[in-house]
């Protein structure tokens, strides 16, 4: 395509010049992370993923909630190359599908003693969050601000089981998803009966799923699709208003700011997670 | 050249008809099922003889590719004994008293009854929507549990009421919830101009509105008969065991991301208690073994023996190192052996309990993919005790166990005699099907020895190998690429490097 290795080179550059200066507090520039929309959920991408939650390196994400190690261990005992991984408390908030951020580093100041992870499939969208985390936690070393809030990339409707523990999470944040509009791509939509089990076992009991889509029809989709699913039960609209993450969801994401410009609808579906019943 | 399908599943079982045990085995070659009982030689096959060579006069279209479109009847529905797709598994019920199979093109879930004087009757056949690739049954036998490619379980009654798979019957809502809402009501377009999406999306809107102008939206049938949908993996199952502890019924999956996942059974199949972490290539097989461990095995050099009800990995079992060894072991199959060891891959393709009446130790049989030998591992919750190769004439293609007395088992195998051993894809100068289905024994020492005990048996399933030309959905013509195709795949489950669409774009 003409153009094209322009355009990637201009990319490279870029970012080369962003990785010069480690303390660079520059906000990333959204055009040269732009990317299509869409990801196919089903291919092999070559995503790296931990084995299990406890393999996942979380310190490198949240380094000012990293596990101190002890300094005195006995060298000849310590493997060199291990380091430490842990982090003092669980990623609590997750933002699936976080696109460039909007979302995340609104709830990061709003949730100050709380983890957050933005989790992102398309891998240019996910470097630009990432940069945006490192510039913010740069110009808000004074205050440590935004140190937790962190982006990764990850197919969460494959993989989401290897991120996180049963009941770790209180949030789970599903907003403005790709809305596969053909039939035979239904089972691609973030939200299905089957898949809907994973939220349910990384979720706490009490925990809440969050949807907002511009979609009438994706919309009435998630609705049906949670409702059904005995581990949920819709949030009544009055609780759902006096939510604070509802406002910062229709107000602070990239799709809705859009939405908002274009004069279209939000539609807005909270679910909460029920408690296991008793064995039959 | 004279050379059918070999065996591509094989199950033994003791059951007992007016008082008198028996043995039987149970061979599918092709699309064919045959059946015979191991004393008296006496058996039968399905379908029957003069059905299938009318079979053979048709073009063997089966072993293309489907369309993507969803076939919802088999070629010919109102014989209700045809059946030119080829079979993929077979399970059997807890009483013994039915088969349950899959056949892979036309994606039915098939139910046959063996009666006393060992004629194969089908009792039911269900087309699903998706292509099944494992079957079990819930310890009760009265539901089927059916995992397909997409990543779906769905239940299904074993045996269908006498109402249902009638054409007019109207599945009601509640037992196919997984079911797209494929409302028959008026089009309406998914989206609005207001919509903020992307160009492409835009287009499809733009086709659906075109489409429904025209008039020519075709909406899927929903199946006719019970179906549930349970849980589901967005990858492609490999696997399922149902397993009953204490009263309490579970579902364990496996898939191709490397995940065994562990799922209350209904009516709380929605419910996942946990997943055993630890494999990092596809898992292809799950195994409940005699003390109630769990071993699953795929693109991994070891075996992972788990406490599966604590998700707690015990130990595992180094079973590339058992391939090598074995391999370096023969004169003729060393040349298989890379240069670089550590190159090696394996694709294990089965895992066998060997029941003993000793609960601490567990006994299994493991096969690969492309390896002329079936590998027996004595182990327990510390670890590997026991390790044995049993040599075979080609490569190993299934394998079933029956126990014959508290301290004795047979193990039959079948045996692809079309492929060079060690090969998937060089055929043989000769064929050499005098062997096809070799049989073992072991006693209460744990080693494994050539059996004669079911020769009658074996050479019966055999005879039906060699006449069974052509009844396999291959045209007389030996197709090599079909047989390879049908046999052999597991290996291609394990994830190519450098195959993301995000990095090449």
């Amino acid at each position: 395509m003409a153009g094209e290795p322009a355009k990637r080179q201009k990319r490279e550059e870029y970012k080369k010049s962003l990785n010069a200066d480690e303390s660079n507090a520059a906000l990333p520039k959204k055009k040269f992370y732009r990317q299509r929309a869409h990801a196919n959920p089903f291919s092999d991408h070559s995503l790296a993923y931990p084995k299990s939650p406890s393999d996942m390196d979380w310190a490198s994400h949240y380094p000012a909630y990293a596990v101190k190690q002890p300094q005195e261990k006995d060298e000849a005992e310590s493997h060199d190359s291990e380091k430490a991984i842990a982090i003092t408390q669980p990623v609590e908030i997750a933002d699936i599908g976080c696109g460039f951020g909007g979302l995340l580093f609104a709830l990061a100041p709003r949730f100050p003693t709380s983890l957050i992870l933005g989790m992102e499939i398309r891998t240019s969208v996910t470097e630009y969050v990432q940069e945006k985390v490192r510039a913010l936690r740069a110009q808000n070393s004074a205050t440590s601000g935004f140190q937790n809030a962190a982006c990764i990339r990850a197919n969460t409707m494959k993989f989401l089981p290897n991120f996180f523990a049963k009941g770790q999470l209180a949030k789970i944040f599903l907003c403005f998803p790709d809305p596969h509009f053909k039939q035979r791509k239904h089972k691609a939509r973030i939200v299905s009966y089957t898949l809907n089990s994973e939220y349910a076992y990384v979720l706490k009991p009490g925990g809440i799923v969050y949807t907002i889509t511009d979609v009438e029809d994706l919309h009435k989709w998630m609705v049906e699709h949670l409702e059904k699913h005995p581990s949920f039960e819709r949030v009544r609209e009055e609780e759902q208003e006096k939510d604070e993450c509802v406002e910062i969801m229709r107000t602070e994401t990239e799709e809705g700011k859009k939405v908002e410009r274009n004069k279209g609808m939000k539609y807005v579906a909270l679910f909460r997670r029920l408690e296991d019943p008793a064995w039959p | 050249m004279n050379m059918a399908l070999p065996f591509q599943c094989l199950k033994a079982y003791r059951r007992s008809v007016k008082g008198k045990e028996e043995t039987l085995l149970i061979g599918a070659s092709g699309s064919r099922l045959v059946v015979v009982e191991s004393s008296s030689g006496q058996g039968s096959t399905w379908p029957a003889e003069e059905e299938a060579s009318k079979e053979t006069e048709a073009p063997a279209e089966d072993e293309e590719r489907p369309g993507k479109r969803i076939k919802l009847t088999p070629t010919n529905t109102n014989d209700s004994n045809s059946n030119k797709s080829n079979f993929s598994c077979l399970a059997l019920s807890n009483d013994q008293q039915y088969i349950v199979a899959i056949t892979g093109e036309d994606k039915c879930v098939r139910v046959f009854h063996i009666d006393s004087d060992y004629r194969i009757h089908q009792l039911s056949q269900r087309p699903m929507a998706r292509r099944p690739c494992a079957i079990t049954l819930t310890s009760d036998d009265s539901t089927i549990l059916c995992a397909d490619k997409f990543g779906d379980v769905y239940a299904l009654p074993l045996l269908m009421s006498p109402d249902d798979g009638v054409q007019d019957q109207e599945v009601p809502p509640t037992t196919s919830t997984a079911e797209q809402p494929e409302t028959p009501v008026e089009f309406k377009p998914s989206a609005s101009v207001l919509t903020v999406h992307s160009g492409r999306n835009r287009k499809v809107l733009e086709e659906q509105i075109r489409q429904a102008s025209l008039g020519q939206r075709k909406s899927k049938e929903p199946l006719k008969f019970k179906h549930e949908l349970l849980l589901g993996h967005v990858s492609m199952l490999t696997d399922i065991v149902y397993a009953n502890v204490n009263g309490r019924g579970y579902i364990v999956t496996s898939d191709r991301d490397e995940h065994v996942r562990v799922s209350r059974a209904p009516p709380q199949a929605h419910i996942i208690e946990g997943f055993c972490h630890g494999h990092e290539e596809f898992v292809n097989r799950l195994c409940l073994v005699s003390s109630g461990r769990l071993v699953s095995g795929g693109g991994d050099a070891q075996l992972f023996v788990w406490d599966w009800l604590n998700y707690r990995l015990l130990t595992t079992i180094d079973v590339r190192d058992a391939v090598l060894r074995f391999l370096k072991s023969q004169a003729e199959l060393s040349s298989i052996v890379p240069a670089n060891e550590e190159g090696f891959k394996v694709a294990v393709t089965g895992i066998w309990n060997v029941p003993r009446s000793d609960a601490q130790r567990d006994e299994i049989l493991v096969t690969c993919e492309g390896v002329p030998a079936i590998f027996h591992f004595g182990f327990d919750e510390a670890g590997k005790k026991h390790e044995q190769a049993i040599p075979l004439n080609g490569n190993a293609i299934d394998v079933t166990v029956i126990q014959q007395s508290p301290d004795s088992c047979v193990a039959v195998a079948s045996v692809d005699y079309v492929h060079k051993p060690g090969s998937l894809k060089d055929p043989r100068e000769q064929k050499q099907d005098d062997q096809a289905i070799p049989t073992f024994t072991s006693g209460p020492d744990g080693q494994w020895q050539a059996d004669s005990t079911l020769d009658t048996a074996a050479g019966f399933l055999t005879k039906q190998l060699s006449t069974a030309v052509g009844a396999a959905g291959l045209a007389g013509e030996v197709d090599l690429k079909a047989i390879q195709g049908l046999l052999y795949g597991t290996a291609n489950l394990r994830k190519q490097p450098g195959t993301d669409p995000d990095q090449v774009a």
